[in-house]
C-alpha cells in the first residue's frame, strides 16, 4: 500500500477528519453520556433456554423498581415479517411474556441509581418457571418429534426455500463429483463497544429522544415508534460515536423499546449499557451454517452443476428489520459466486432454535457460502488432479461477458475476475511451497475467489418484503453564511470515516476544502430519512447523493456568482471553492456567494432561485441491482501436525472495489474485514450445550484475533469502474470478511493433503485440525 | 454498603473520593471523575480498552479495584497532552490509519507509549507481542503496528 495524497477529492488517501477526537479520548459514545436524574437499567434475563415463565417475585420494597411486561402495558412486539412464501411469523416480546425461548432473553427491567444497584435488584428477583426441552441442534430442530418453540407453528423453521434445477443427469456425464458436509460456527460480532441506550422523554416536544449505538437511526425510529404506539415525529434517534457495529448495530433492540417505555413511565432519563456477558450470552449471535454440498465438473474442471442442502440456525425470533432468513434465504442466490454455473439445485432451511436470534454480521450469508463453495471447488480439483488456480480459471466469469447475468439473475456490473486470481497467484513462489511439501513439511497454499453484491436497492429488496425497502438515498448540502458546507446524511459512520470520505466527494464537485465541510449524521432530527449504513452501501448511495446535492448546489452558486461578476452563468464554472470566469482569472469565492445570499441579499440577481443555498437531492443507481466488488484471497498456512496449530505465513488479497474514494480507508476496511475473517476461520466459536446454554461467556473463551494472529497482508487493488455509480465506486465494506475461511482452510487442507486429511468445520481450531489428522489415520473423527 | 475513602492523583490533580468496595477504577474514572476517554470493553481484563497508566505502568482499570488505588498516581488518555511520545503516536496513528471506530484507541495508545519508552529496539514481532493484550475489532492491527514502529524508528 502506498498512502499517497492526490488533492482532497475522490481518490485521495486523505487523513481522517474524525481522528483527532478519538486520539484525545474525546469521542462521545453512548456510555459517555449522562443526564441529571438518570436511572440505570439492569435486566433480569433467562437462565434457561426453553421454559414456561410462571412468574417473577420482585424484591420486597423494590416492587416499583422492577418492571415486567405486565407493568408496561401497550408496548408492542417486534415483528420482522417476510413476503417470501411460507415464512412463519414470530412475535418477539420486548420482555418475556409467558415463555422463555433463549438464554439471556430479557424478563424484567430493574431500575436504580447505578448499574451496580440495578444488578443487585435483578439478582434479588425470584424467577418461577417450568423447564421445557431445549431445541439446540439446528439439524434436529425442524424434525416432527421436536418440541415447538412457537406453539402455533407446524415445524421449527422460519422458512424453507427451494430451487429445483434437474441435476439427475450429471452423474452420467461428469468427470468428477464430490460431496462435502461442512459447518461454520455460531459467532458473536463483538464490536469493542456493546449496545447502549439512553432514553429520555421531552415533555415540551412530547418527544422520545433515544440516544443509542446504532448503524441505522431512521429505521430504528420507525420500528421504535411502531412498538411504542407513537407517531414517528414523536421519536428522535441520536446515534453518537459508535464503537464498531459490523451489523450488530443494525437491529431494533428489545432493550430500546423497554428503556423508552420506562422513560415515559418514570419521567426520568433511563440508560442501559450492554456488558460483555450480555453481548456474548444474550444478544449478539450470527452465522452458524451447515451444508451438504455436491458439485459435478468435467475433466477440465468446468462446473456442470451444484446441489446444496443448507441449514442456518436462525435462533428463536425474527429480528427487526432484516428478519430470520437473511442468511439461509440468500444461500441459493450467492452460491454461484463469481462463477459460470449452469445448474443449481438448492434447498435451504432457516431453523428455529432456543438460541438468541441470528443477526447480521459483516459478509452476512456470503462468508459461509464462499467457504462452502471454495472448499468444495478444491476438493473437486484434488479429485481431478488439477490445480486450485486451474479449476477457478475454468469457471470464473470472463471480463468480456460483463455485465453478466448469472443463473439466479444477479447482474455483475464490471471487472476482470480471472485477472484478480492470476495476480494473487503470481504473488507467491508456488514452486518453493511445493518443494517444502515434497520435503515433508505441512505447509499449504489456498485460494478463495468471490464477489460481493453491495448497495443493492429497491429492485432486490422489495421481493423480500422485509419491514423496509431501500429506495432513493437522500443527502442535504447547504452553505452556511460563512461559506462552510454542511452535508446531512441519514447513513451513519461506525468507523468507516464518512466524515472524511463524504467531504472528499463534496470537494470533488465543489472544490471546497474538506476542513470547510461538516458532515452531520447520526440524528434523525437533522438528517434525511435513510435505511442507514449496512450492505456495503454507504459510499455508493450516500456518496452518490452527496455528489448529486453538491452538483445542484453548484448550479445555484454559479448563478449568484455569475451575477456578482456581472457575466452570464454560461461564462462561469465552479471549481476549487470558487466561481470562476472561464475566460480569465476573475472569480468570487463560494463564501462570497454564501455571504451574499444570507447577509447581503440586496446584491442577489433578479430571478434568483428562491430555494437558496440549500439542496436536498436523491440518488439511486440505475440499475439498482447492486455493485459487485470482487477479490481473490490467497493464503499460505503452516500446520503443526503434533498440536494442530495453524500459522498464517503469508496472505495476499487482490481486490477490485471500482473507484476507491479514499484508498487508505478502503485498505482499512479490507484489513479489518480480514481480521474478522481470520477469526471465523481459526478462532471464533460460540458453542451451545445440549441444554441450549452458551459456553463462551467471556473474551477469554470467545477468542478474537489479536495482533499476533493477523499477518501483515499484501494488498493489491484493481480499479475497474462500475458503469452504474457516480464515480464508478463499488461497495466494499464487507469484502475482507468473506474470503478468509475459504482461503485459509483450503491452505490447511493443501498442507494436510499428503496425510489424506481434510478439515470440514469452522473454526479450524487445533482440536479440529488434530481430529482431521487422526481421522485420516483411521481413527474416529 | 460501606464505602472506602481513597486519595489519588489523576492526571496531575488530587482527588479525594469515596468508593464502594466493588467499584472498579474504570467506573471511578468515567463516572465520578468524568474522564470518559477510558473505555470499557469487557470488564474482565481481556480486551485492553480500559488501559490506563497506574504509577507509571499500564494497567487494566476494569480489574483494578478503585479502593486499592489510595495513594496511586493515575494517568488516563486525557492526561497526555504535554507528552511528546504521545503526540508522536497520535500523529502516527492518524497517518497510518490505525483507528476506525476509535473505541480501543485510548487503551491502545497507553500501551503503545509504554512500548516506545520501554523497548526502544523492539522489532515488528516484539511490537505485535507487546500489543497482544489490546484488542481492536476494526483495523486488523496493521496500521497500529506500523504507527508504533514508525515512532520507534523516529526516536532512534
Amino acid at each position: 500500500m502506498t498512502v499517497e495524497q492526490r488533492g482532497f477529492g475522490v481518490g485521495a488517501s486523505l487523513r481522517r477528519k474524525e481522528d483527532a477526537r478519538f486520539l484525545h479520548g474525546r469521542g462521545r459514545f453512548v456510555g459517555d453520556i449522562t443526564r441529571p436524574g438518570m436511572l440505570e437499567v439492569a435486566f433480569l434475563r433467562s437462565p434457561i433456554a426453553h421454559a414456561r415463565l410462571l412468574g417473577v417475585t420482585k424484591p420486597q420494597g423494590a416492587e416499583k423498581r422492577v418492571f415486567t411486561l405486565a407493568d408496561l402495558p401497550g408496548i408492542g412486539t417486534i415483528r420482522a415479517n417476510s413476503a417470501l412464501p411460507g415464512f412463519r411469523v414470530s412475535e418477539q416480546p420486548a420482555l418475556a411474556k409467558d415463555r422463555l425461548r433463549h438464554v439471556g432473553e430479557a424478563i424484567a427491567a430493574c431500575v436504580a441509581g447505578s448499574r451496580a444497584a440495578a444488578e443487585d435488584l435483578a439478582a434479588a428477583c425470584v424467577l418461577d418457571y417450568e423447564a421445557l426441552p431445549a431445541v439446540h441442534d439446528m439439524l434436529q430442530a425442524p424434525l416432527p418429534d421436536q418440541p415447538l418453540i412457537h406453539d402455533h407453528w407446524t415445524m421449527n423453521a422460519f422458512l424453507e426455500t427451494r430451487r429445483n434445477d434437474d441435476v439427475s443427469g450429471l452423474d452420467a456425464v461428469a468427470a468428477a463429483k464430490v460431496t462435502r458436509t461442512l459447518r461454520t460456527s455460531r459467532q458473536c460480532m463483538a464490536p469493542l463497544e456493546g449496545r447502549g441506550v439512553l432514553a429520555e422523554w421531552d415533555p415540551r416536544l412530547e418527544q422520545m429522544i433515544v440516544t443509542t449505538s446504532t448503524q441505522m437511526p431512521h429505521v430504528t425510529k420507525t420500528g421504535l415508534a411502531d412498538c411504542l404506539g407513537l407517531d414517528e415525529g414523536q421519536v428522535r434517534i441520536v446515534s453518537p460515536d459508535v464503537g464498531g457495529g459490523f451489523g450488530y448495530k443494525g437491529i431494533l433492540l428489545p432493550e430500546e423499546i423497554v428503556c423508552a417505555s420506562l422513560a415515559i413511565r418514570l419521567g426520568r432519563p433511563v440508560r442501559w449499557l450492554e456488558d460483555r456477558f450480555e453481548h456474548l450470552s444474550a444478544s449478539a449471535n450470527c452465522r452458524e451454517h451447515h451444508y451438504v454440498i455436491t458439485a459435478w465438473a468435467d475433466k477440465a474442471g468446468k462446473l456442470l452443476g451444484v446441489e446444496c442442502e443448507a441449514t442456518v440456525d436462525a435462533g428463536a425470533y425474527s429480528s427487526y428489520p432484516f428478519g430470520a432468513c437473511l442468511e439461509a434465504a440468500q444461500v441459493g442466490s450467492i452460491l454461484p459466486g463469481p462463477y459460470v454455473l449452469p445448474l443449481l439445485r438448492c434447498h435451504t432451511i432457516s431453523a428455529c432454535t432456543n438460541k438468541p436470534p441470528i443477526l447480521p454480521y459483516r459478509g452476512v450469508a456470503r462468508t459461509g457460502v464462499c467457504y462452502a463453495m471454495e472448499t468444495t471447488l478444491d476438493a473437486l480439483a484434488r479429485k481431478l488432479d488439477i490445480t486450485a488456480e486451474a479449476i477457478r480459471l475454468a469457471n470464473l466469469v470472463p471480463p468480456d461477458a460483463m455485465p453478466y447475468r448469472n443463473l439466479v439473475g444477479k447482474v455483475f456490473d464490471s471487472g476482470d475476475y480471472p485477472e484478480a486470481l492470476r495476480r494473487a497467484v503470481a504473488a507467491f513462489d508456488l514452486d518453493a511451497i511445493r518443494a517444502r511439501q515434497a520435503a515433508g513439511e505441512a505447509v499449504g497454499f489456498g485460494l478463495a475467489t468471490f464477489c460481493e453484491q453491495g448497495a443493492h436497492g429497491t429492485s432486490v429488496y422489495h421481493a423480500w418484503g422485509i419491514p423496509f425497502v431501500p429506495g432513493f438515498e437522500q443527502a442535504q448540502a447547504r452553505l452556511s453564511p460563512d461559506g462552510v458546507l454542511e452535508l446531512r446524511v441519514g447513513v451513519h459512520s461506525h468507523g468507516q470515516g464518512m466524515e472524511t470520505t463524504l467531504a472528499q466527494v463534496a470537494n470533488e464537485i465543489l472544490g471546497v476544502h474538506p476542513d470547510k465541510v461538516r458532515v452531520v449524521h447520526g440524528d434523525t432530527a437533522l438528517t434525511p430519512y435513510s435505511t442507514g449504513t449496512w450492505g456495503s452501501r454507504a459510499m455508493v448511495m450516500a456518496g452518490g447523493a452527496v455528489a448529486e446535492a453538491c452538483r445542484q448546489l453548484a448550479g445555484r452558486v454559479a448563478a449568484i456568482g455569475a451575477a456578482l461578476m456581472q457575466v452570464s452563468v454560461a461564462e462561469v464554472e465552479v471549481a476549487d471553492g470558487k466561481v470562476r470566469r472561464r475566460d480569465s482569472d476573475v472569480f468570487v469565492t463560494i463564501a462570497d456567494v454564501a455571504r451574499t445570499w444570507y447577509r447581503a441579499p440586496q446584491n442577489l440577481p433578479p430571478g434568483v432561485d428562491k430555494g437558496g443555498l440549500e439542496i436536498t437531492a436523491g440518488y439511486r443507481p440505475d440499475p439498482d441491482t447492486g455493485t459487485h466488488s470482487y477479490a481473490c484471497h490467497a493464503a499460505v498456512a503452516r500446520v503443526d501436525v503434533r498440536t494442530g496449530a495453524v500459522v498464517l505465513e503469508d496472505y495476499v488479497i487482490v481486490e477490485d472495489g471500482g473507484k476507491l474514494v479514499n484508498p487508505m480507508i478502503v485498505d482499512g476496511q479490507v484489513m479489518g474485514g480480514l481480521a474478522q475473517g481470520i477469526g471465523t476461520a481459526l478462532y471464533e466459536e460460540m458453542p451451545y450445550d445440549r441444554d441450549g446454554q452458551p459456553l463462551a461467556a467471556t473474551l477469554a473463551d470467545y477468542l478474537l484475533p489479536g495482533t499476533t494472529d493477523v499477518p501483515d497482508v499484501r494488498l493489491e487493488h484493481m480499479e475497474t469502474l462500475s458503469p452504474w455509480t457516480t464515480f464508478g465506486q463499488k461497495g466494499i465494506g464487507e469484502s475482507g470478511a468473506i474470503g478468509p475461511p475459504g482461503a485459509i482452510v483450503n491452505a490447511i487442507n493443501d498442507a494436510l493433503a499428503r496425510l489424506g486429511a481434510e478439515v470440514f468445520d469452522l473454526p479450524a481450531s487445533p482440536s479440529r485440525v488434530l481430529a482431521a489428522i487422526h481421522a485420516a489415520k483411521g481413527g474416529v473423527r | 454498603m460501606s464505602r472506602i475513602a481513597v486519595s489519588l492523583t489523576v492526571n496531575g490533580e488530587a482527588a479525594r473520593v469515596e468508593v464502594e468496595p466493588r467499584e472498579h477504577l474504570a467506573d471511578l474514572l468515567r463516572g465520578t471523575l468524568l474522564l470518559t476517554g477510558t473505555h470499557i470493553g469487557c470488564e474482565h481484563g481481556v480486551c485492553g480498552a480500559c488501559t490506563v497508566e497506574i504509577d507509571g505502568v499500564p494497567a487494566r482499570s476494569c480489574i483494578t479495584h478503585a479502593g486499592s488505588c489510595d495513594g496511586a498516581t493515575v494517568r488516563t488518555i486525557e492526561g497526555f497532552d504535554d507528552d511528546e511520545v504521545m503526540a508522536a503516536l497520535r500523529e502516527a496513528f492518524s497517518q497510518e490509519h490505525a483507528l476506525q471506530c476509535g473505541y480501543c484507541t485510548p487503551g491502545m495508545l497507553v500501551t503503545a507509549r509504554d512500548i516506545v519508552l520501554r523497548l526502544p529496539d523492539a522489532d515488528e514481532a516484539r511490537v505485535r507481542e507487546e500489543l497482544a493484550g489490546n484488542l481492536c475489532r476494526c483495523t486488523g492491527y496493521r496500521g497500529i503496528v506500523r504507527a508504533v514502529l514508525h515512532v520507534l524508528a523516529a526516536r532512534r
